[in-house]
């Protein structure tokens, strides 16, 4: 699992580099914790996950974490670039309305404006 | 008249409902076979040659010798060098009272004006596509011979009796013909006395607490339990089998059999087949590999099965111990008082087929002391404790299945836990098979935990009354 923060207008775009499951979401959590400890003044955040071909409840369990960190700190998260079979999931499981989806990344940080 | 059906087609893409062979896929939860061979007792046809290609064992299972539709099944398989039409132009001398023939996935569609009667009146017709023929009906050696011998067209004569040729070309189609069905036409495949008031059919052993809500239309199969506050319908198809866990929402949706839906889920514009979740649109398929999400309906657990064997094996061994002096105390005056007794018995057993369990009967409708404290510590059950320890029972799960008795209801478990302590111990309104099958998903340590602790806290409080 390779996770790829970089920021922009002072958001925080961090992609995703495969399927974010039970067996990833440790390198996912740690890579992620490291960048934001290293950013802190970094308060939102858009995650893009283009790369992001499958997720499981451990997946989304990790996002709704993080969801909730983010805004316990007074930021927000945004999710691009949803593809089709985790966006079946996020239906199912009712998650797409907790996040707020946008199809690429640039909508995303313009949803931040 | 005779009739044809080839099964021999490969269509891959019903490979993702679960394993099902296409001939046998459920349409508003009725394999495709099924509407086929109702449409031969709507003609009077009694002789039936089903073409056998894969799945050939699950569709012989499911149709037998025929004798449910009335009519004479005879199996062949097909060969890999000979078209369908070759064959039927080959023993076409075998067609002199007419043919009915049926191949791939064609559903005959009823509309809105279809008659059953008109049905017999209807000329010889062939419809198919890229030369093949899909449906070809002649009443006559001449009239099946003249269509054998013509270029099948995409459109025929069953257009004018109301039947609409429709080909299940795809998830989406197969889809949409479900939706249609449950949106209201299915009941014009239902025999006279059926009673469509909401547009809703809803099979035997479908539990349904208070807090659950059917929205209409809703076709569901039978054995269902839907839990506490979850919502089924409107459109919502569930096959047999199928368990719907607390506040989750089914509409416009697909639940094919032995499917267990998770908690707080919201299925909508989708089909489920077990483990795998359909999009319907473009059938794309994803495998989840979490249990409480949704699943198959029997999923194998065999650590765990193990750990709580082994823990429960442990519980048991202390119940026995408790209940050891009281037994040796109190069954030798229960039969002194002649107020009960034990009886050997015929049960299912998951290793040796069938064995012998001594079931405890109360013989006369008295009031006594010595039976109250008797059942109060669930002494009755000493004896299945001790085979639960030897091994031949588990200690919570399913009651043991009665010969011949519960034959139906062993043949539709997917899994088999006889035990000493069931949720019929404690609740009043159980369901064997349900029960039994919820069970069979659900079991867990800490499940068979409650159940030995309410048996036994119900039997106690429950003694005498």
């Amino acid at each position: 699992m390779v996770v790829t923060c970089s920021k922009e207008n002072g958001i925080a775009v961090v992609k995703v580099g495969s399927a974010l499951t039970a067996a990833s979401v440790d390198a996912f959590r740690e890579q992620l914790s490291s960048w934001q400890s290293a950013e802190p003044e970094v308060k939102n955040y858009v995650i893009d996950l283009e790369r992001v071909d499958f997720m499981d409840s451990a997946g989304l369990g990790t996002l709704i974490a993080v969801l909730k960190r983010i805004t316990e700190r007074g930021g927000d998260m945004k999710i691009a670039h949803l593809q089709k079979k985790p966006r079946m999931v996020f239906e199912i499981t009712r998650a797409y309305k907790v996040f707020e989806i946008y199809d690429t990344v640039e909508e995303a940080l313009k949803g931040f404006e | 008249m005779k009739a044809v059906f080839y099964t021999a087609d490969v269509l891959s893409w019903v490979d993702d409902l679960g394993g099902v062979p296409w001939p046998l896929l459920p349409i508003a939860n009725r394999p495709l076979l099924d509407y086929w061979l109702e449409t031969c007792a709507d003609l009077n046809i009694g002789h039936v040659q089903v073409i056998l290609g894969e799945g050939a064992d699950q569709v012989e299972k499911y149709i037998g010798s025929g004798t449910r539709w009335g009519v004479e099944i005879q199996y062949s398989f097909a060969r890999a060098t000979e078209r369908p039409l070759d064959y039927l132009k080959a023993t076409s001398d075998r067609w002199q009272e007419g043919l009915l023939f049926i191949s791939g996935p064609f559903f005959l569609r009823r509309m809105a004006g279809y008659d059953p009667v008109a049905f017999q009146s209807m000329d010889a017709c062939c419809n198919g596509c890229l030369g093949q023929a899909q449906f070809l009906f002649g009443k006559n050696g001449d009239e099946v011979k003249k269509l054998l011998d013509e270029t099948p067209k995409t459109e025929c004569g069953l257009e004018k009796i109301h039947v609409e040729p429709y080909v299940i070309g795809g998830m989406s189609a197969y889809f949409d013909l479900n939706m249609n069905m449950v949106a209201g036409e299915f009941s014009r495949y239902v025999t006279a006395g059926f009673s469509d008031t909401d547009g809703s059919s809803v099979g035997y052993n479908v539990l349904t607490p208070p807090s659950a809500i059917l929205n209409p239309p809703v076709i569901i199969g039978n054995d269902c339990r839907v839990c506490a506050m979850s919502t089924v319908g409107p459109n919502a198809v569930v096959a047999d089998h199928v368990i719907v866990d607390s506040s989750t929402t089914l509409s416009n949706c697909l639940i094919l059999c032995d499917t267990y839906i998770g908690q707080n889920l919201e299925i909508d514009h989708k089909i489920v087949a077990g483990n795998r979740l359909i999009s319907p649109e473009d059938g794309t398929v994803v495998e989840i590999d979490d249990s409480w999400v949704v699943a198959r309906n029997r999923p194998h657990m065999r650590t765990e099965d193990l750990l709580r064997y082994v823990v429960l094996w442990f519980m048991a061994l202390a119940l026995a111990l408790v209940q050891l002096v009281p037994f040796l105390l109190l069954y030798p005056l229960v039969r002194l008082s002649r107020i009960g007794e034990y009886r050997r018995e015929l049960f299912h057993d998951p290793r040796v087929g069938y064995v012998k369990l001594p079931v405890f009967y109360k013989t006369e409708n008295r009031r006594s002391l010595v039976y109250s404290l008797f059942r109060m510590g669930s002494l009755d059950r000493f004896p299945w404790l001790l085979l639960a320890l030897r091994g031949r029972l588990f200690v919570c799960g399913q009651p043991p299945m009665r010969h011949p008795q519960d034959d139906e209801t062993i043949r539709q478990l997917p899994r088999y836990y006889p035990a000493v302590f069931s949720y019929a111990d404690y609740c009043k309104d159980s369901d064997l098979l349900s029960d039994s099958l919820w069970y069979a998903h659900i079991r867990s340590l800490f499940e068979d935990v409650k159940i030995l602790i309410k048996s036994l806290l119900h039997r106690f409080f429950r003694a005498g009354r």
